[in-house]
């Protein structure tokens, strides 16, 4: 099977988690984004390039669920996507923790990104006092779920290794 | 050579993507939520639901232990807060009848007839919000049961929220939390207008524009206007005061209102079919 094959029906399955499982799965109030961490994981995984498609694509599936302007989610995933995969290229020596930070870290950018960029288009509520803990929960727990999330983006890609 | 070809094909590819997003967008600001996204919002919801129904059936158990360690916290502090709110119950028992009739007062005083004859849909809120920041709930009811949207949504409590989103057999509420949301309302007592936005997940109500010579008092009780285009009806049950403040300059008061609805614990609500009078 493909990538472009197994990426749809590996969107859906984490559109089902994050609705269903992982909408339970709350620390202080804050739940995963499970289709941000594809997009951060397919960065590590596979490069920039295929960092931006599935960050646009998962982009633009977690819009069709929330009520922020359609198209906000796909322009941040996209770039976090492009942006990891380029840091990770540019990693000269890896260990095992280097995909975890780079995840975490990277979630915590994509949400203060995100609010920023609502903000942009009128979505000021986005920047309040709860970003801070949003971030810092979301890559907690990305940094938890990073390797099984790298491993499972990796087999949609049918990728081995890292990128070249 | 090869590496370089790769970089200009990616940054080609992010351009594009980039550009496609901001289109997207500027798609969704000129539908004004009516238009073709709406209608993909829509279809999303239902062509995700039979699959959603099942994942949750089984997922069910593994959230509900994995909610009840992640909660565990707040599952001792609301013991704690039961334990006081069932002594202050057995004390307010002895003064039960008297508030019955204070009650029935009130409700002539602000005729408070609630949703009165509005025809409604019983709908069963299935999911939780997707999102960190919206506060939203999905219903397993949609557009063939009646539902559109900016319907109002009740519990036997009072107002839950306005619908959102609908697809043919599901719909997402905007709870009146949400800081997007904002509500017409009037003080019971006074008399006095406002408008009630929400202040996030656990936090009070933030009414604003209240007269500052208006007299308002802690526990007062809080209701929809319904003021001529208001998506709400009037006299829908908000919440209660919980402080009022003059505001900078005294022009105004800010006032906190706790919601009457719990909405930790929604399972059930209505949805009035209710269509603000032009």
């Amino acid at each position: 099977m493909t990538p472009v094959l197994r990426l749809p029906p590996l969107l859906l399955l984490v559109v089902l988690l994050h609705t269903t499982l992982f909408a339970e799965v709350r620390v202080a109030g804050v739940a995963p984004e499970l289709l941000l961490l594809v997009a951060v994981a397919a960065g590590i995984a596979a490069g920039p390039q295929r960092g931006a498609v599935v960050g646009f694509a998962a982009g633009l599936v977690a819009d069709l669920f929330l009520t922020t302007p359609f198209g906000l989610s796909a322009l941040v995933y996209c770039l976090t996507g492009y942006a990891v995969g380029v840091l990770q290229g540019s990693i000269l020596r890896m260990n095992r923790w280097i995909p975890l930070v780079t995840v975490a870290t990277a979630s915590a950018l994509a949400v203060a990104g995100f609010a920023l960029a609502g903000a942009v288009v009128g979505q000021t509520h986005l920047i309040s006092e709860r970003l801070v803990t949003v971030a810092l929960v979301v890559a907690l727990l990305h940094g938890i779920l990073a390797l099984p999330a790298v491993r499972v983006v990796r087999w949609t890609f049918g990728e081995r290794g890292l990128p070249a | 050579m090869a590496v370089s070809r790769r970089t200009s094909r990616s940054r080609f590819t992010l351009i594009l993507l980039v550009l496609t997003s901001i289109t997207v967008l500027t798609l969704d600001f000129r539908g004004d939520g009516a238009g073709l996204v709406e209608s993909i919002r829509g279809v999303a919801l239902d062509v995700v639901a039979p699959v959603q129904s099942a994942a949750r059936w089984a997922t069910g158990p593994i959230g509900d232990a994995v909610g009840a360690v992640t909660r565990y916290g707040d599952l001792e502090a609301e013991n704690e807060q039961l334990r006081l709110e069932l002594e202050e119950a057995r004390a307010n028992a002895l003064r039960a009848e008297d508030a019955v009739r204070e009650n029935r007062q009130l409700r002539e005083l602000v005729d408070l007839t609630f949703a009165g004859d509005i025809p409604s849909v019983t709908a069963r809120v299935i999911g939780a919000p997707i999102s960190n920041y919206g506060l939203t709930v999905e219903l397993d009811r949609g557009s063939e049961h009646g539902i559109a949207r900016d319907m109002p949504v009740v519990t036997g409590a009072g107002l839950v929220g306005r619908v959102v989103q609908t697809g043919r057999t599901r719909s997402v509420v905007l709870l009146i939390t949400d800081p997007t949301s904002s509500v017409g309302v009037r003080l019971a007592r006074s008399g006095t207008w406002g408008v009630a936005t929400g202040g996030g997940r656990s936090a009070p109500l933030r009414v604003d524009f209240v007269d500052a010579e208006a007299t308002v008092r802690i526990r007062e009780a809080v209701i929809t206007s319904g003021l001529q285009g208001s998506v709400f009806p009037p006299n829908l049950p908000v919440g209660r005061v919980v402080d009022a403040r003059p505001s900078t300059g005294a022009l105004q008061q800010d006032l906190l209102v706790e919601p009457v609805v719990d909405f930790d614990r929604l399972e059930f609500v209505q949805v009035l079919q209710w269509r603000p009078q032009s």
